[in-house]
């Protein structure tokens, strides 16, 4: 067996391959279980193998070519799926020991199409993002669940009954085109919002951030640009996640608290992060000016830009991120949008601009009950020096909220109005 | 964890073959698509270096190339990496990608954690 020295090179070459080598391979096998179980099985032959003859100079051949070996053992030994495996074999095109891939053109649309099958509609969000990590990510089952904070067998389960979920809804693996496809891609690039935004400001848990959630998601942002990098969104979503992950170190403070974006000790922002994510989002804007529709990522990406390339916070350009929140409340209403618009106009504009954004949403149903829009009024009001009734906002949005940090930031703000 | 990835090299190494050139691209730009490498860059050498030093309370300014050298860093990268052994990995196969297309060819790479507010 090998040594702890082969064993970690190993892990490491697994990660360097197993994305592409399953993606392949459920191409060839048309079956997500069956990829996954033979590419376990190459590795396993690798660990035996490679303790004593060391790993060969292309890791990644080796375990397609011992991976198609035994695809074809198993299909021979089964009877059901003999008429699979002349399709099979034709995919395969065995030769000798060691053999090059010969797909390797269709690698970057396998390990896609793997995208679009773990954030398949028919999957629940929750499963979508597990799977996401797994495929795409190549997470091993305790990494997600220790990035989620559920046990091994709990993720292990969510991941098997999310793999029946797509058999049974009958998933295929064609990629889809035209409209199809941009819906798809859509639904990807949700998923990965989504696995940020759970490490940027987790929902559970003792940690108010999980930084290891943000990066995993930062890769799936990359390597969505380059599997579709004719899509504006997708280079606007990656510059989003990096310009914020860019602040991930100095968004709380040696206690873990949450700081806010204006009192953040900018130094500490990751300036390599940022330099990334401009570059992104001069990728989006440039293939947004030769036609091809930009959206709320980009959008959101520019709002992010704007304030990373602020060095202090009064150097701020809050009329260009007022201008760019009319543009995503246009094409993305909401609630939310419209309560971080007011914040904007009232820096931009004036309080009473904000006030004015403000008072058009106060009664959405969707605010009702959250702090949010209370704790925006209030600060508006204080600015406009009207204190008493800020005090009385902040007072009733600190009743609102289940953040106890939030809590005593709100009732000090309260306390201070008055 | 991020770490800081050098190439170092004889000072007189010469070109590389563009064969290197080739492979290299097409692993860097593997690890650029797969999110892990987020900068890189080759370096300057000989008449180009500059050191500026503190010794004895006086700074000097020597100007390369430096004859006397047994190494040089050629080239840098900045990987983010999930541990220590895919760092090392990554490493190998740079490597593995000169022995295969620079015959003859002697030096290291070196993988350095970058210090960052959570290490």
């Amino acid at each position: 067996m090998a040594d702890q020295h082969t064993q970690e090179a190993i892990t490491a070459v697994w990660r360097h391959e197993s994305v592409r080598l399953v993606a392949a391979l459920t191409r060839m096998t048309r079956d997500l279980d069956l990829a996954e179980d033979l590419a376990q099985d190459a590795l396993v032959a690798a660990l035996e193998q490679w303790a004593d003859g060391g790993v060969p100079s292309n890791p990644g051949a080796w375990l397609m070519a011992v991976a198609k070996r035994r695809a074809i053992d198993q299909f021979r030994r089964n009877d059901t799926l003999r008429r699979r495996t002349s399709e099979l074999a034709h995919g395969l095109e065995i030769t000798g020991e060691g053999a090059e891939m010969p797909e390797i053109d269709y690698i970057e649309d396998d390990v896609l199409r793997l995208a679009f099958l773990s954030c398949h509609p028919a999957l629940p969000p929750e499963s979508r993002g597990a799977l996401t990590l797994r495929l795409v990510g190549g997470l091993t089952t305790q990494e997600i669940a220790r990035a989620y904070l559920v046990k091994d067998a709990t993720m292990g389960q969510r991941i098997s009954r999310a793999k029946r979920l797509l058999a049974e809804s009958g998933a295929t693996l064609e990629t889809p085109v035209g409209a199809e496809r941009r819906a798809r891609l859509g639904d990807v690039m949700a998923v990965v919002y989504l696995i940020f935004n759970e490490g940027y400001a987790a929902s559970s848990g003792p940690k108010w951030t999980r930084p290891e959630l943000c990066l995993e998601a930062m890769r799936l942002a990359r390597i969505l640009s380059g599997l579709a990098p004719d899509d504006p969104e997708v280079h606007g979503l990656q510059a989003l996640l990096e310009i914020q992950g860019s602040r991930l170190s100095a968004r709380r403070d040696a206690e873990g608290r949450p700081v806010l974006l204006e009192d953040q000790d900018r130094r500490r922002w990751d300036q390599l992060l940022i330099r990334r994510g401009l570059t992104a989002l001069a990728e989006a804007e440039r293939i947004g000016r030769a036609g091809r529709p930009v959206g709320s990522y980009v959008l959101q990406a520019s709002i992010a830009a704007c304030h990373a390339r602020a060095r202090r916070p009064e150097d701020t350009d809050w009329a260009e991120i007022a201008r760019l929140y009319d543009v995503l409340a246009a094409a993305a209403p909401g609630p939310v949008v419209e309560v971080n618009r007011a914040v904007a106009h009232g820096r931009a504009h004036g309080p009473d601009a904000g006030l004015a954004v403000l008072a058009a949403v106060a009664d959405h149903p969707a605010l009702a009950g959250s702090h949010l829009s209370l704790a925006v009024r209030g600060d508006l009001l204080e600015r406009a020096g009207r204190r008493a009734e800020a005090a009385k906002a902040f007072g009733k949005a600190a009743t609102l909220t289940n953040n106890d940090d939030e809590r005593a930031l709100l009732l000090r703000r309260a306390e201070e109005s008055r | 964890m991020r770490y800081m990835v050098f190439v170092k090299m004889a000072p007189d190494a010469g070109d590389a073959p563009p064969a290197l050139f080739e492979a290299m691209d097409a692993e860097m730009g593997q690890a650029f698509a797969d999110g892990s490498m987020i900068a890189a860059g080759g370096l300057g050498g000989g008449e180009q270096i500059v050191e500026l030093r503190l010794a004895d309370g006086a700074i000097t300014t020597t100007d390369g190339p430096y004859a006397e050298a047994k190494e040089l860093v050629g080239g840098f990268s900045i990987v983010e990496a999930r541990s220590q052994e895919e760092a090392v990995e990554g490493a190998r196969r740079v490597l593995e990608l000169h022995q295969q297309h620079w015959p003859g060819w002697n030096g290291a790479v070196e993988i350095r954690p970058i210090w960052g507010p959570d290490n």
